[in-house]
C-alpha cells in the first residue's frame, strides 16, 4: 500500500511542472522538498536520542563550501555540491565526539551554540566569506546535456525543480535505507537504553556520532543546493529560528515514523501558501499547532491513524459477549 | 580467567569499593553477597567498565581491561545485566534479542544499508539464533509482545537473554531475582545453571541467600566496600564476620 | 591607547559582564533546576525590556521603579509559564523543549503585534560622567555594574541562607539525587522561574537604556547566555558568573585594543577550542 502511494506521489511530482502556472508555485515546491530532506535528516539524528539544533549551522557550512569551491576554486557545481555535504559531515564528525558525550539538554545547548559559532565565523572571516554582506552572484549549476534528449541549463525554475526532486528522492532513499537497516535498529536501541546497549558491546558513542554525521551531510547538501538556487548566501541565512522551524516540522509531522517529517514539512510549508490571507498569523498558528501536538497528539500527524484506531468505539472490535 | 587486584573506587570522600582482590576461574559459579550498600553493584560497574577504578587492576584472560569502555569489555566477553533498565522497552521481545545478537556474525555498516546478499544471510542466521535463545529461556511464546508490556519476572529473564545473545564468556548477573516469586526464582536459577553448563562462567550478585548458596560453588562477601569473607557456601554460613555484618545491617543470613 | 579610552572600554566590558551574568544566571537557574532547554529565555528578556519601556515612555514612571515593576511582572509571568507550560512535561525534556519553541513564536509575535517592529528607545536617567583621577566614567554603565553586583550578592545570600536556595543549588548540581530527597519540586521550580525570568527582565531593562529594543532582541541574549554557560560550565552557577565576567570583558575591551576583526576572531577561536575540547565548560559537569 505504502509503495503504491509513494509511486503515485512520485509520478505526480514528476508531472507537476507541466500542470502548474507560475514560477512562484514551483518555488514553494522547491522549498518544500528542501525542507523534507532537512526534516528527515534531522529526524535521523534525533533517532539516536540526541536532539540536535546544529542543522542550520551545517547548512551554512555546506552553502559556503559549495560557493567558495565554485567561485574561488573553479570546481564544477556537480562536484561542489556533494562536497558541500561532505564538508558538513566532516565537521559533524569532528565536533560530534566531544558533543555526544554530553547528556540530554547539554548536547542540545552546544549544538545551538555550534550554529552560532558558524554564523560568527562566516561574519568574521571576511577574507574568505565576504563577511556580513555575504556573497552574491553565485553561478547557476553548470548545464546538464544529454544530446538530443535533455538540456537543462538552469535558467528556469523548472530545471531547479527537477534537481530538487532528484535530490529529495535520493536523500529519502538513503535515509530510509539507513533506517531500515541494522543501523536503524541499533540507533533506536541506543535511544531507548544506552547503557544496556553499551553492555552488550554496542559502541553507543560511535553510533550517535554516525547519526549526527549522516544527518548533517544532508543539511550541508541542501545548503549547497540552496545557495546556487537563489544565487546568494549570507552568514545568518540559516539562523537559529530557521533550525527551530525544521524541528517544528519534525515534531508536528511525527518523530516516530519515517513519513512524519515528510508530512510535517510538506503540510507546514504548503499550507501557509494556500491560505494566503492568514500569512500574517503564521507564527501564531504554528505555535498553536505545536502546542496542540504536544498536548494532544504527541505522535504528530503521522500518528493520527494510530490515535484514531485507539479512540474507535470498542464495540466494533470486540466480539459480542456470550 | 578474571583477576582483580586491589580494586578501589572513591566517590569524593566515600570509599565505595576498597582494596578488593578476587580471582575467578573459568567455569566457576561465584556468588557476591553483602548487605545493602556494600558496594556490590559498584564492583560490577568497575568490572564492566561503566566507571573507572581509582586504584587497582582488572585482568581478564590475561589482558588488562582496567578503564576500558563498556562496549569494549563486552566485546571481549564480559557481559552484565542491570537491576534497573535491562530491556529495550519499545522493541518486541524478539527485536530485543535480534538487536543483541550483533556480535556474531558481525554485520558491516555498508552492507546493512545496501542490504547485500551477505547481510541478508547474516540477518537470517541472527533471526534463527534469536529464536533459539527465546526457546531456551522459554519466552518464545511472547516473541511479538512489546518488552515494556511484559510481566516483571519475564522482563528479568529477557534481560538475561539479551546478555546471552551477546556471546558472553563471563556473565555478570546483577540481582536477577529481584521481585520474583518462589516459582520464578527456581526457574531462573535453573536457567542460570543451564547457561553455566553451556560453558559460561557466572558471577552473581543476589540478596536471595538460599538461591545463591544453592547455585554457587564459591561465595565472596563484601561489606562497606571491603571483602570480608570468601569460601564455600558452608564456610560462609558459619563465618562470624558475615553473620555480624548482616545482623548489624538488619539483614538476615540464610 | 590612553588611560581614559582604556578605562572606558573596561567599564563597557564590566557593564556587558553585568548584563551577561544576569542573563546567564537566569538561564542556568531555569535550565538546571527544571531540566529543560528554555530557549524562550531571550524572549523573556525582551519582554522585560518592553515592560520597562512601557513604564517609562507610556506611564511616565521613573527608571528604577520601571525596572522593579518589570522584574516583578516578568517574574510572575515566568511562574505562570512554569505552571501552565512546563510542569505538565516535567521529566520529558524533548516535549518541554517544543513548548519553549512555541513560546518563542508566541511571545515574539505578540510583542510585534502590540508594539510594532521598529526599534524603540528610552533614556537612562543616569546621564553624565563621574570623574576619577581625570578619567571620565559614564554613570549609565557604572550603575549597571553596581546594580548587577548588588543583585549577585542578594542571589548569593538567598542561595546560602534560605532552604529553598540551598535546595536549588543541590538540584542544579545533581538533579536525580536531589529529587529523591523529597524536596518540594513544584515550589522550587516556581521560585527558580521567578528568579530566572526576573534576572532576565533586569538585564533587558538595562540593555534598553544603553541601546534600543526590538521584538527580535531576544536571540542576542540567548546566544550570549549560552556562550557564557558553555564557557563557565554547563549547569554551574558560579560558572555563569565567571563566564559572564570574562565574556563581557572580552566583548568590551578587545574591540578597543585590536581591530574588530581580530577581536572577533580571538573571541570565537577560544570558544571553538572550548567547544571541541571541553564542551562542558570550565566548571561544568557532564
Amino acid at each position: 500500500m505504502g509503495r503504491i502511494l509513494a509511486a503515485v506521489a512520485i509520478a505526480c511530482l514528476l508531472l507537476l511542472p507541466l500542470l502548474l502556472a507560475g514560477p512562484y508555485h514551483l518555488h514553494v515546491l522547491i522549498l518544500t522538498m528542501m525542507y523534507v530532506v532537512l526534516a528527515s535528516s534531522l529526524r535521523l539524528i534525533n533517532l539516536s536520542g540526541q536532539m540536535s539544533l546544529a542543522h542550520g549551522g551545517m547548512m551554512t557550512v555546506g552553502a559556503y563550501t559549495s560557493t567558495l569551491l565554485v567561485m574561488k576554486a573553479g570546481f564544477p557545481f556537480w562536484v561542489a555540491m556533494p562536497l558541500a555535504g561532505f564538508s558538513a559531515a566532516l565537521i559533524a564528525y569532528v565536533v560530534g565526539y566531544p558533543f555526544v558525550r554530553l547528556k540530554g539538554i547539554y548536547f542540545s545547548i552546544v549544538t545551538i551554540f555550534f550554529s552560532e559559532v558558524v554564523v560568527l565565523t562566516a561574519q568574521q572571516w571576511q577574507g574568505l566569506t565576504g563577511g556580513n554582506t555575504g556573497i552574491f552572484g553565485i553561478p547557476r549549476p553548470s548545464p546538464v546535456v544529454i544530446p538530443r534528449i535533455l538540456r537543462m541549463d538552469f535558467s528556469s525554475k523548472t530545471d531547479f525543480y527537477y534537481l530538487a526532486l532528484v535530490l529529495m528522492l535520493v536523500s529519502l532513499i538513503i535515509l530510509y535505507a539507513v533506517e531500515r537497516s541494522r543501523i536503524g535498529l541499533i540507533l533506536r536501541g541506543v535511544q531507548q537504553a544506552d547503557s544496556l546497549a553499551e553492555s552488550i558491546g554496542i559502541d553507543t558513542t560511535g553510533f550517535k556520532v554516525l547519526a549526527f554525521t549522516v544527518g548533517s551531510f544532508f543539511a550541508g547538501l541542501i545548503g549547497g543546493f540552496y545557495c546556487h538556487y537563489i544565487s546568494a548566501i549570507s552568514p545568518d541565512a540559516f539562523s537559529f529560528l530557521f533550525t527551530i522551524y525544521i524541528l517544528v516540522y519534525v515534531t508536528v509531522g511525527g518523530e516516530k515514523k519515517f513519513v512524519g517529517p515528510i508530512l510535517g514539512a510538506a503540510v507546514l510549508t504548503i499550507l501557509p501558501e494556500v491560505a494566503r490571507p492568514l500569512k500574517a498569523f503564521m507564527p501564531f498558528l504554528f505555535a498553536a499547532v505545536l502546542i496542540a501536538v504536544i498536548f494532544f497528539v504527541p505522535e504528530g500527524m503521522a500518528g493520527l491513524p494510530d490515535l484514531a484506531r485507539r479512540l474507535m468505539p470498542r464495540s466494533e472490535k470486540r466480539p459480542a459477549r456470550a | 580467567m578474571l583477576e582483580i587486584e586491589g580494586l578501589s573506587k572513591f566517590f569524593g570522600g566515600l570509599e565505595a569499593v576498597s582494596e578488593v582482590d578476587l580471582v575467578l576461574n573459568e567455569g566457576e559459579k561465584l556468588g557476591l553477597i553483602g548487605p545493602n550498600g556494600a558496594g556490590k553493584t559498584t564492583f560490577f560497574n568497575l568490572v564492566s567498565g561503566v566507571i573507572t577504578p581509582t586504584r587497582g587492576r582488572i585482568i581478564f584472560e590475561g589482558r588488562n581491561i582496567t578503564g576500558r569502555s563498556p562496549h569494549d569489555i563486552a566485546r571481549k566477553g564480559i557481559v552484565r545485566t542491570f537491576q534497573g533498565i535491562n530491556i529495550f522497552p519499545d522493541f518486541t521481545v524478539l527485536e530485543n534479542i535480534v538487536l543483541s545478537c550483533h556480535l556474531k556474525p558481525g554485520i558491516g555498516l555498508v552492507e546493512t544499508v545496501f542490504r547485500t546478499a551477505g547481510s541478508r544471510r547474516k540477518e537470517k542466521a541472527i533471526l534463527s539464533r534469536s529464536e533459539e535463545i527465546l526457546d531456551l529461556v522459554q519466552l518464545d511464546g511472547l516473541a511479538h509482545v512489546a518488552a515494556k508490556n511484559l510481566a516483571h519476572g519475564h522482563k528479568r529473564i529477557l534481560g538475561i537473554a539479551i546478555a546471552l545473545a551477546a556471546e558472553p564468556k563471563l556473565l555478570l548477573l546483577d540481582e536477577p531475582l529481584g521481585g520474583m516469586n518462589a516459582h520464578e526464582v527456581s526457574e531462573t536459577m535453573a536457567l542460570v545453571d543451564k547457561l553455566w553448563q553451556r560453558g559460561i562462567t557466572i558471577l552473581l550478585i543476589e540478596h536471595n541467600m538460599r538461591a545463591t548458596m544453592n547455585l554457587c560453588q564459591r561465595i565472596v562477601v563484601l561489606n562497606f566496600g571491603r571483602k570480608i569473607a570468601e569460601g564455600t557456601p558452608e564456610e560462609i554460613k558459619r563465618d562470624q564476620g558475615v553473620i555480624r555484618a548482616y545482623l548489624g545491617a538488619g539483614g538476615h543470613a540464610a | 591607547m590612553s588611560a581614559g579610552a582604556l578605562s572606558q572600554s573596561v567599564l563597557n566590558g564590566l557593564a556587558l559582564s553585568g548584563i551577561y551574568i544576569l542573563i546567564a544566571l537566569g538561564l542556568t537557574l531555569v535550565m538546571s533546576i527544571m531540566g529543560i532547554v528554555q530557549v524562550a529565555h531571550g524572549e523573556i528578556y525582551m519582554i522585560g525590556a518592553y515592560a520597562v519601556y512601557y513604564m517609562i515612555a507610556v506611564l511616565g514612571g521613573g527608571f528604577f521603579l520601571a525596572i522593579v515593576v518589570a522584574t516583578l511582572f516578568v517574574g510572575g509571568l515566568g511562574v505562570l509559564l512554569e505552571r501552565l507550560c512546563f510542569r505538565p512535561f516535567r521529566g520529558q525534556p524533548d516535549r518541554a523543549f517544543t513548548v519553549s519553541i512555541a513560546l518563542i513564536l508566541i511571545l515574539q509575535n505578540v510583542v510585534l503585534a502590540i508594539a510594532g517592529g521598529n526599534p524603540l528607545t528610552y533614556p537612562s536617567p543616569f546621564t553624565g560622567v563621574l570623574r576619577i583621577l581625570g578619567v571620565a566614567i559614564s554613570w549609565k554603565r557604572l550603575i549597571i555594574v553596581l546594580v548587577g553586583l548588588g543583585l549577585l550578592v542578594c542571589l548569593f545570600l538567598f542561595i546560602k541562607l534560605t532552604r529553598t536556595g540551598q535546595a536549588m543549588l543541590a538540584i542544579s548540581q545533581e538533579r536525580e539525587g536531589a529529587a529523591l530527597q523529597g524536596m518540594n519540586i513544584d515550589r522550587i521550580s516556581a521560585v527558580a522561574m521567578f528568579l530566572g525570568c526576573g534576572l532576565a527582565a533586569v538585564a533587558g531593562g538595562f540593555i534598553g537604556s544603553l541601546f534600543s529594543i526590538s521584538p527580535t532582541m531576544g536571540s542576542f541574549a540567548l546566544m550570549k547566555g549560552i556562550a557564557v554557560i558553555i564557557l563557565g560550565g554547563l549547569g554551574s552557577i558560579p560558572g555563569a558568573v565567571v563566564g559572564g565576567a570574562i565574556l563581557g570583558l572580552v566583548d568590551g575591551v578587545l574591540p578597543a585594543l585590536t581591530t574588530t576583526h581580530i577581536a572577533g576572531l580571538v573571541g570565537f577561536a577560544t570558544i571553538i577550542v572550548i567547544l571541541i575540547f571541553r564542551p562542558q565548560g570550565i566548571w561544568g559537569h557532564d
